[in-house]
């Protein structure tokens, strides 16, 4: 084998994978987390499924869907600001980051909505098992909205094209948390 | 990546969202619970494999996002056999 052959070719499966090992590591734990949670959730609504659907009937099944259109927008954005990165754009970057920041706080308005509803309705965590769910699993979740804003708010400070890989991964991650508890929590009734 | 496969991606997963759109709605009108669950993972599945692959950039590296692929469906038919467990004893 020839040295431009071993530079070229991924010494080990884990050089496969783009980006940060670490933000992968990350990734995969948050999934366990939250997997770990809805397994829970559809777990413990087994011993009373009338009473799930019934809970959940209380949810703004729009909001939520219009929070998914907001949230692959806003990761839509963050991995265009890569790419535009990447391809020496550097303020259109920054912009779009600013813009996948601006929808995610879009997100987390949509959610605080929903959040006083609930609080109006005297609606609580132990209102029913459903709720104590529906808070942890979407306030934890709402909770990384939060710190994905803050990082992409960095990435556009400092923002060196692998820098900003990472903080769009996280987004990212995020992202792909949403896509899975929204049906979950919102749909399967 | 070029930015046009990043446009297909985010289309893509505008399209699904209304799959889901539609789904919550037959929810609404009381269809099968066993079809629409079994829908309802399927368009989140197939959500996740496009944010994996082309949000994520996994489409670099093929094992891995089979890998990942793999086990979230995996996951899901965990999920829709947990979902379905009420609807089986009832």
């Amino acid at each position: 084998m020839t040295e431009t052959q071993a530079r070229s070719e991924p010494r080990n499966a884990l050089d496969e994978l783009p980006g940060e090992l670490l933000m992968w590591v990350l990734i995969v734990s948050e999934l366990l987390v939250f997997g770990a949670g809805l397994a829970a959730f559809l777990g413990v609504r087994i011993s009373d499924p009338f009473g799930f659907a019934e809970a959940q009937d209380h949810l703004h099944r729009t909001g939520a869907a219009l929070n998914t259109v907001v949230l692959i927008t806003s990761g839509f954005l963050a991995a265009r600001a890569v790419q535009l990165r990447r391809n020496g754009q550097r303020t259109m970057a920054r912009w779009h980051l600013i813009a996948a920041m601006l929808l995610g706080g879009v997100f987390l308005w949509i959610k605080g909505i929903e959040f006083a509803e609930k609080a109006e309705q005297g609606i609580g965590v132990e209102t029913h098992p459903f709720f104590m769910f529906y808070y942890l699993l979407t306030g934890f979740h709402a909770a990384h909205v939060v710190a994905g804003i803050v990082i992409l708010g960095l990435v556009a400070i400092w923002d060196e094209a692998h820098i900003i890989e990472v903080g769009a991964a996280f987004w990212h991650m995020v992202d792909l948390v949403w896509v899975l508890l929204f049906p979950v929590v919102y749909l399967l009734a | 990546m070029p930015l046009k496969s990043l446009t297909y991606a985010w289309l893509s997963l505008i399209l699904l969202s209304g799959a889901s759109a539609a789904i919550a709605v037959m929810v609404c009108q009381n269809a099968v619970p066993t079809m629409t669950g079994a829908a309802t993972l399927l368009v989140a599945w197939m959500k996740m494999r496009v944010i994996l692959s082309r949000y994520l950039g996994l489409w670099r590296a093929p094992s891995w996002r089979a890998g990942f692929n793999g086990v979230l469906g995996g996951y899901c038919l965990l999920l829709l056999g947990l979902y379905v467990i009420p609807v089986l004893a009832s």
